[in-house]
C-alpha cells in the first residue's frame, strides 16, 4: 500500500469519527476556491498543503481585497510582490480566468511577524477581513473558517487571535476546527447560537477528506 | 524634492563618496538595498585542537530585537520511577509585560497535554532561550536555518518545539552525542515544529563538537503514522577544525557508516524522497542541505545579505582566500584555521561587523562622521546590533566538569557589551539575569546595563567605542587571563569536597557579574557626561572651555557635494 492510499485510508477514518461526532456531512460547495488568511499566521500553508493533498485546485492570496475577490479566478492577473503573496493550482481549462469564486476559505490564526511583514496592523487586517466578508455576503460566495492553530494559538479574550476569530467565525457558512483549538468549546457555543454547521478534527490531516467533500 | 534632483542623485552620492577617498573597488551594497528581515542567529563551532587550550567551545548570538533575555539555573533532580514529564509549547518570540510574570514561570501555563517518561536523575543546567551549558558540560548554540515550506508543521500535532527540545536534551544527556540521539529520538516520536521549523544547534562537550540540524516532517504529520515527526542530521565538526552557521544549514552529503562522524534519523533521505527534494535516480548523492534547506547565492550575489559565512572562513583562514563569489553552498563545511583560536578571539568574531571587506557597513559616507555600523545595516554581519545576549560555551577536558564547563554571557549588542562567566557547577545565577524586558526600563536587569551604555555610544560611535573598549580590556580581557588562576583555586577545593567549590565558583561568578554590571551603569553615566550634546566634557578639568568630536575632512566633502545637489535650480 503506498504512501497516498495509507494517507487516505487514515484520513478517512478520522472524517467518518469526526462526522459521527458533529451528527451531520459537510457542505457540498465546488470549485473554484480562494484560500486566504485571517491574521497572517503559517496556518494557511498548512491549508494550502492539505488542499493539494486532497487534489482540491485553489488560487490562493495572503491579503486579498473585496475586488481582487470580485476579479475571480487569476485575481485579476495580479502577480506577488513585496508583502503580497498569489498562488494558484487552479485548472484554467476548467475555469477561466475571472470565473467567479464559489467559496472563500479563511486560515484563522494572528502573526505578528506576518502580518509585519504584510505591512499590516490587527485593525487593518479586521477591516480588510470584513470587507472581504461582506462582498462575500453580497456575491453569496460560501465562507468557511477553519482553526486548526490549537489552545496554544488561541491565547485570551482580546488577544490577537481571538480577534481574528470574531472577525471570521461568526460570519462563516462552515467552520472547522482542531478539538485543540476548540478545548474550552467556544466554537461550538458559537456555531449553536450562529447556526454555523461546525466539524470537529484532531489533526490537520482530517480536513483532508473535508476539503474533497465539500469541494469536489 | 522635483524628479530632475532625484535623477542625478545616486551619480552626486557616489561623486560624494568619490571626493571622501573611500569607495571600495569590489562590488559592495547598494543603498536600495531592504533591511533583511527573518535573519537571526549566528552560531560558531570551535573543536578541541583548533582551540589554544583544548577547550571545545558554541557560540549564540541570540539575534532578535524583541524577545525575552532572562536567565535561569535549573538544579539537578532524581526522579521517582513511573514519574513523568510534562512538555510545553515555548515560543522563542513571545514575551509578557512584567506585570504579569516572567517568561520562565509563564511559559508554563501553554502546557501541550503531551507527559514524556521522566528519567531518573536530570542534570543541573543554566539556560535562556535554550538550554546552554549543564553539569556534564555539554553545551549548546543556536541558528534557525529555516526549511521547504511545505515542511513546516505549526499545528498542535508537533508537540515540541525547539527550547523545549534543547532543555530536554542539556537536562538528560552526559555527553554531546547523548543530547543529539536524545532531541532527535523525541523530535521523531512526538512531531517537532509548532513555533519552529528548520534549526541548527551547535552540540559540544569536552572532546566534540558537532551540528545537528532539524526540519519538521510537514503539516499532515500525526504521531499515529508511525512515522518520525521529525526529520534531522548531525555532522560533527572534526577536532582541528572551525565550523559557522549564519541562519544555513550546513550539512551536505552524510556517510552514516562513519557514526563518530554522522547521525541521522531512519527518514533522512526517504523523507525527501517522498517530497520531492531529492530523487535518488538523478545521480547525485543526496544532500541534507539542498534538500531541505536549500540557499541560493553567495556573499557577493546577494550584495552581503548572506555573506557571514564566507566572512567566518576568510576570518579564520585567510590562507585558503575563500572567494565572496562561491556560491555560499559550495562552501565548506569546516576548514583548519589558520591560527589556533582562543576564546578571547571568539568574542572578538562575534563582534565581528565585517570592516575593511566589500560589505564593510561603514564605507563611504554609510556609517556618518562617527563611522556608526549601525546606520546601514543593509549588509547582514556578526555582529547586527541585535543581540539580546550572547553566549560562548568552553567545555574543557581535564577538569572537573563543574569547573571545566563555562558559558560567557554579553547582553545586548556585543560591541559595547562583556562577557561574563558562569561555570557549569554553579548552584544559582545573579539575580539581574533573570528579569527584564524590552519595552520596561529596569535598573534591577543586567541587560538594560548594557544597553545603557550602547545608547549613549551611538551618538559619536568612532569616539565612545574606544571608551567600551577600555572598559572590556579591563572587565573581560583581564578576566580571561585570571581564568587559569580561578580553575586552579575551585580545583583544589573540588579535590576536598565538591561543594565547597561550587560555592566558591558561584561566589566568584556572582561577583564578578556584580562588578561587571556595576561598572556598565557607570560607564553608561560617564558617556553621557563625556558626549553631552555632542560636545566633549573633560569631567576631571571642569573647564570653561569643551570641545567637540573631531569630524573628518572627507565627512565635510560629503556635505558640500549634497549642498550641491540640493541648490536650487538657477533660472
Amino acid at each position: 500500500m503506498n504512501k497516498k492510499t495509507l494517507l487516505g485510508l487514515a484520513a478517512a477514518a478520522v472524517l467518518a469519527a469526526t462526522f459521527l461526532l458533529a451528527g451531520q456531512a459537510p457542505p457540498k460547495v465546488g470549485l473554484p476556491v480562494l484560500t486566504t488568511s485571517a491574521g497572517q499566521s503559517t496556518d494557511v500553508t498548512t491549508l494550502n498543503i492539505v488542499l493539494d493533498e486532497a487534489g482540491v485546485t485553489y488560487d490562493y492570496c495572503d491579503v486579498p481585497t473585496p475586488e481582487m475577490v470580485a476579479d475571480g479566478v487569476g485575481l485579476g492577473g495580479r502577480e506577488s510582490g513585496p508583502g503580497f503573496h498569489v498562488e494558484s493550482t487552479t485548472d484554467p481549462s476548467k475555469y477561466p480566468a475571472g470565473t467567479p469564486f464559489k467559496a472563500v476559505v479563511f486560515a484563522i490564526g494572528a502573526s505578528l511577524k506576518g502580518m509585519g511583514a504584510s505591512g499590516l496592523t490587527l485593525d487593518s487586517e479586521e477591516a480588510r477581513i470584513k470587507k472581504v466578508l461582506d462582498l462575500c455576503k453580497q456575491k453569496r460566495i460560501f465562507v468557511m473558517a477553519v482553526h486548526i492553530g490549537g489552545e496554544s494559538k488561541r491565547g485570551p479574550a482580546g488577544s490577537d487571535n481571538e480577534r481574528m476569530i470574531d472577525a471570521v467565525a461568526p460570519y462563516a457558512d462552515y467552520l472547522v476546527v482542531t478539538k485543540d483549538s476548540n478545548k474550552d468549546g467556544r466554537f461550538t457555543k458559537l456555531a449553536q447560537s450562529k447556526k454555523i454547521p461546525l466539524a470537529e478534527i484532531e489533526y490537520a490531516l482530517g480536513l483532508v477528506e473535508i476539503v474533497k467533500q465539500v469541494f469536489q | 524634492m522635483n524628479f530632475k534632483r532625484l535623477v542625478p542623485l545616486g551619480g552626486t552620492l557616489l561623486l560624494a563618496v568619490l571626493l571622501a577617498g573611500h569607495l571600495s573597488t569590489a562590488a559592495g551594497p547598494s543603498a536600495g538595498d531592504d533591511v533583511i528581515a527573518g535573519e537571526g542567529c549566528t552560531s560558531i563551532l570551535v573543536g578541541k585542537l583548533a582551540s589554544t587550550d583544548g577547550s571545545v567551545m558554541t557560540t549564540h548570538t541570540c539575534d532578535c530585537g524583541t524577545c525575552d533575555w532572562t536567565w535561569r539555573h535549573v538544579p539537578a533532580a532524581d526522579h521517582k520511577p513511573g514519574s513523568t514529564r510534562k512538555v510545553y509549547h515555548i515560543s522563542q518570540y513571545q514575551t509578557w509585560p512584567p506585570s504579569e510574570g516572567l517568561k520562565w514561570d509563564l511559559y508554563k501555563k501553554d502546557f501541550t497535554g503531551l507527559e514524556i517518561p521522566e528519567v531518573a536523575r536530570t542534570f543541573a543546567y543554566h539556560h535562556g532561550m535554550f538550554g546552554y551549558m549543564n553539569e556534564k558540560q555539554v553545551s549548546i548554540g543556536e541558528s534557525t536555518i529555516g526549511c521547504q515550506r511545505k515542511m513546516q508543521n505549526p499545528t498542535p500535532a508537533a508537540k515540541l518545539d525547539l527550547s523545549m527540545l534543547t532543555l530536554l536534551g542539556i537536562e538528560r544527556a552526559a555527553t554531546a552525542r547523548e543530547a543529539i540521539q536524545v532531541m532527535g529520538s523525541l523530535a521523531e516520536k512526538y512531531g517537532y515544529g509548532f513555533h519552529d521549523d528548520g534549526e541548527m544547534l551547535a552540540v559540544a562537550d569536552a572532546n566534540e563538537a558537532w551540528i545537528f540540524e532539524i526540519c519538521p516532517a510537514g503539516p499532515l504529520w500525526t504521531p499515529a503514522s508511525g512515522k518520525p515527526g521529525a526529520v534531522w542530521a548531525a555532522q560533527r565538526v572534526p577536532d582541528d577544525h572551525v565550523s559557522v552557521c549564519p541562519n544555513e544549514s550546513r550539512i551536505g552529503e552524510i556517510d552514516l557508516t562513519n557514526k563518530d562522524f554522522f547521525m541521522a534519523s531512519s527518514n533522512v533521505v526517504s523523507l525527501a524522497v517522498e517530497m520531492g527534494y531529492y530523487d535518488p535516480k538523478s545521480g547525485k548523492p543526496f544532500s541534507f542541505k539542498r534538500a531541505y534547506s536549500p540557499v541560493e547565492g553567495s556573499a557577493a550575489s546577494t550584495n552581503g545579505r548572506i555573506q557571514r559565512l564566507w566572512r567566518f572562513f576568510d576570518l579564520v583562514a585567510p590562507s585558503q582566500k575563500f572567494k565572496p563569489e562561491t556560491p555560499n553552498m559550495d562552501l565548506p563545511f569546516s576548514v583548519k584555521p589558520d591560527k589556533k583560536i582562543s576564546v578571547g578571539d571568539v568574542m572578538a568574531m562575534t563582534r565581528d561587523r565585517s570592516y575593511g571587506t566589500p560589505f564593510d557597513p561603514v564605507q563611504g559616507i554609510r556609517g556618518g562622521p562617527f563611522k556608526n555600523p549601525n546606520y546601514y545595516r543593509a549588509t547582514r554581519v556578526i555582529d547586527h546590533g541585535l543581540a539580546e545576549y550572547s553566549t560562548v560555551t568552553q567545555s574543557r577536558a581535564g577538569l572537573p566538569d563543574p569547573i571545566g564547563g563555562i558559558v560567557w554571557i554579553a547582553f545586548g549588542s556585543q560591541d559595547t557589551s562583556c562577557y561574563m562567566p558562569l561555570y557549569a557547577g554553579m548552584t544559582e545565577i545573579p539575580k539581574s539575569f533573570m528579569v527584564g524586558d524590552h519595552w520596561t526600563f529596569s535598573r534591577d536587569s543586567v541587560r538594560w546595563a548594557f544597553d545603557y551604555t550602547d545608547f549613549h555610544v551611538q551618538v559619536a560611535y568612532s569616539e565612545a567605542i574606544k571608551d567600551v573598549q577600555a572598559a572590556q580590556a579591563k572587565y573581560e580581557t583581564e578576566l580571561i587571563q585570571r581564568i587559569p588562576e580561578i580553575d586552579a583555586q575551585a580545583l583544589a577545593l573540588y579535590k576536598k569536597k565538591p561543594a565547597k567549590a561550587a560555592e566558591f565558583l558561584t561566589g566568584f561568578s556572582l561577583n564578578n557579574a556584580t562588578t561587571v554590571t556595576n561598572a556598565w551603569w557607570k560607564l553608561g553615566d560617564d558617556l553621557l557626561v563625556k558626549y553631552n550634546r555632542l560636545y566633549l566634557y573633560n569631567a576631571e578639568k571642569r573647564g570653561f572651555s569643551r570641545g567637540q568630536p573631531a569630524t573628518p575632512d572627507w565627512w565635510k566633502k560629503a556635505v558640500r557635494a549634497f549642498d550641491i545637489l540640493m541648490e536650487p535650480d538657477k533660472k
